[in-house]
């Protein structure tokens, strides 16, 4: 036990100093706040300068003819930078359909917008035709669309005699959305970004848990690399016993995973404070996380471990850590559902399979469901099965594949090694 | 109660027996060697007794004890395949080995700047591994083999890769441990270095014990039969006597080696009666003329 502490000991203050681990440390925060902080601003711009959009409008009366070229005005003083240049043809006319086509394909004209049928009364529709649209115009193609439908609306008023002005007063109802704080007359105003954020809350309690097992178990190849490649190994094998080498570096590794997913935690949770969302975590989730991050990160570490142990170079893990990532992964593939039915089939099930169940549960546990306790200490059992299922193997194909340089074995060696060790 | 023991120890690799019914006593406050060419076994004997792989078959003790991971504390190690915490500090390593082997943090401070000392690392201790040259990088290796303080050294290939200066050093604390009482077996394959510092031997080819006992034993069990003469005139008609095996030129001198069972008074009579002999000198053969005698063949051009 001492032993395993001392490795542990080592592993935690050696990986805390790397700068590998600094910069992960840092990076996402920074990354995630950037993305808070700049997301306005990388958003595409509204009033950007723009190349000028050929429209070509065929077949309206008169009457919508005047409305539509008033629409596009007023379009083009507001947003002198992006204007969008028309042209009305009023006769319908198959003939000037086809040439508008013709136009559209030598790339004389952008958009093409015929006018059908009754459309100042009731029935009638817009076709709009492009072609090979560049990416930079399907916003102006939107606003195109958008523009016409105004102009179609306002026409459809005057034919019917209604006054615009007094419809606009019918339909506009300011909503706003608070946030009550505990205490009396704790207020908040609410976006709808921050509800949407309220959304992603078990979404973010499952990443926090994801990051925390894989990013932080990706050290544990590292570690064992470096070991065997400075011929490290049996120096140490001689002090302690190569279970007690691969606990206490599994036990380091996790105290680590265990500062980081704390420290990034409380960031997120004073971010969220920040932008006046209110987050419940109860103990009991917090105990809950505990318990499935700790059985998850052993899980995860202790593949890793056995990974680790029969390769040479970090390259030579590449093409062993796939089909393992690929089953860790999928939580973070199929969350969507998972918010959506906490307790549908595929999180039931997938609650179950070990390499998942952390993640699986702490996203259903977060999601503000009731989930049955039952379920939990299922899930625990069938996590902590796994866990010993892990460390059994590991410890095997650690214990020979440690001591091994040069070729690696093989699964059928490897599968030697679990039946005799 | 020896230091080691192995009984009847096995341990096979797949198809490969590495090691076939090894057994050997290392008594306690010896120095013992343990030769054999490349792939005798060596390596895989010395980490049994290490517990870092188990034997299939046979025992093996340590002090008396037949768990060998209890008795480890009190036994340094140094592995063929060795290196150190490159980004560590050179204290921050002994530190960590010495408490790794029990050592209680109040005598690691002790313990720690001593040795430094003693192998002219003082000066160098806040450095990181990395930035020691290869010749202090070796020093540090033995200093953590050494830092617990063991009453038992286990060396695999100690000499190997050391440069002159560390060779004296490493023979010195070999000496030194050995007067302070301590066991010391290490394993070569360079035998002039074997001749030198151990007290008893051991010679193992494909996993067995070919010979065994100190070295006076072992000399006296194979009894000279090389003969270094030097005569005036022809010698050719040496090489045709009866008794004579090989004949090989040794500067002015010929190294005779007699057939077995020959008797070298028959050798002397048959050249006084042919020649005048300058000298006749019977030859106490080497470690390595025995090891090359014994395991022959393929294998000499290893030894």
């Amino acid at each position: 036990m001492r032993k395993i502490y001392k490795v542990a000991e080592r592993e935690f203050n050696e990986t805390v100093r790397t700068r590998t681990f600094l910069i992960s440390l840092l990076l996402i925060p920074i990354i995630i706040g950037g993305i808070l902080l700049f997301g306005d601003k990388l958003a595409p711009r509204k009033d950007a300068p723009r190349p000028p959009v050929r429209v070509r409008v065929a077949g309206p009366s008169r009457e919508l003819s005047q409305k539509i070229e008033t629409v596009f005005q007023e379009y083009n003083q507001a947003h002198p930078l992006g204007s969008i240049s028309l042209s009305v043809v009023s006769t319908p006319d198959e003939r000037i359909e086809e040439q508008g086509k013709e136009d559209l394909r030598s790339d004389e004209l952008d958009a093409l917008a015929v006018m059908e049928g009754d459309l100042e009364g009731q029935g009638g529709a817009i076709r709009i035709f492009t072609h090979k649209p560049k990416p930079s115009q399907v916003d102006a193609l939107g606003t195109v669309e958008r523009l016409l439908r105004d102009a179609v609306i306002d026409r459809r008023y005057e034919t019917r005699g209604l006054d615009r002005k007094v419809l606009e007063g019918i339909w506009n109802i300011p909503i706003r959305w608070a946030e009550l704080g505990e205490g009396q007359g704790q207020e908040r105003a609410q976006g709808q970004g921050q509800r949407m954020a309220r959304m992603m809350v078990p979404f973010a309690f499952m990443y926090l848990i994801f990051l925390g097992i894989v990013g932080m178990g990706q050290h544990m190849i590292s570690s064992i690399i470096e070991e065997k490649n400075s011929r490290i190994i049996e120096v140490l094998l001689s002090a302690v016993s190569p279970f007690e080498l691969m606990t206490g570096k599994i036990a380091g590794l996790a105290a680590v995973g265990l500062a980081v997913t704390a420290l990034w935690g409380a960031a997120a949770y004073g971010a969220a404070r920040w932008q006046g969302i209110q987050i419940d975590i109860g103990a009991g989730l917090l105990v809950y996380g505990l318990v499935y991050y700790i059985l998850g990160f052993v899980l995860f570490s202790a593949i890793l471990a056995g990974v680790g142990s029969v390769c040479n170079t970090i390259k030579e893990t590449q093409s062993l850590m796939m089909p393992i990532m690929l089953v860790f992964i999928i939580p973070m593939v199929v969350w969507p559902r998972l918010a959506q039915e906490p307790n549908g089939e595929l999180a039931r099930v997938l609650s179950y399979v070990p390499p998942t169940t952390p993640m699986v549960m702490v996203l259903r546990l977060s999601s503000g469901t009731d989930i049955w306790p039952g379920e939990v200490v299922l899930s625990i059992l069938a996590l902590i099965a796994g866990v010993l299922a892990a460390l059994w193997a590991a410890a095997k194909v650690f214990r020979t594949g440690i001591l091994l340089y040069g070729k690696r074995p093989g699964a059928r060696e490897i599968l030697r090694w679990l039946r005799e060790g | 109660m020896d230091a080691i023991e192995l009984d009847s120890v096995c341990k096979s690799f797949g198809p490969v027996r590495a090691v076939d019914g090894l057994s050997v006593h290392v008594p306690q406050g010896c120095v013992y060697g343990f030769l054999g060419p490349n792939g005798a076994g060596k390596t895989t004997t010395l980490r049994m007794i290490m517990d870092i792989i188990r034997p299939d078959s046979g025992s093996i003790q340590l002090f008396g004890d037949p768990a060998s991971a209890r008795a480890r504390d009190r036994v340094g190690y140094m592995p063929e395949e060795r290196g150190l915490y490159r980004k560590m500090t050179v204290t921050a390593v002994l530190n960590y080995f010495g408490s790794l082997k029990g050592l209680p943090a109040g005598r690691l401070k002790a313990k720690v700047p001593e040795w430094l000392q003693r192998v002219d690392l003082a000066e160098h201790a806040g450095k990181k591994v990395e930035e020691l040259s290869r010749g202090m990088h070796q020093k540090l290796q033995f200093v953590v083999t050494v830092i617990n303080d063991p009453d038992l050294v286990i060396l695999d290939e100690p000499f190997s890769g050391l440069d002159p200066v560390n060779q004296d050093m490493l023979r010195e604390i070999i000496s030194g441990l050995r007067r302070e009482g301590k066991t010391i077996l290490f394993s070569t394959h360079v035998m002039h270095e074997a001749e030198r510092l151990c007290d008893f031997i051991v010679l193992i080819d494909r996993g067995e014990v070919v010979v065994n006992g100190t070295l006076d034993q072992i000399r006296a069990r194979h009894e000279a039969n090389t003969i270094s003469i030097e005569l005036e005139g022809d010698a050719d008609f040496v090489r045709a006597l009866p008794m004579v095996q090989a004949v090989k030129p040794d500067g002015r001198r010929l190294d005779v080696r007699l057939r077995d069972q020959a008797d070298s008074q028959d050798l002397l009579r048959a050249l006084v009666e042919r020649a005048r002999v300058r000298v006749f000198e019977i030859r106490q053969p080497t470690l390595h003329e025995i090891f090359v005698r014994l395991v022959g063949g393929d294998h000499a051009k290893d030894l």
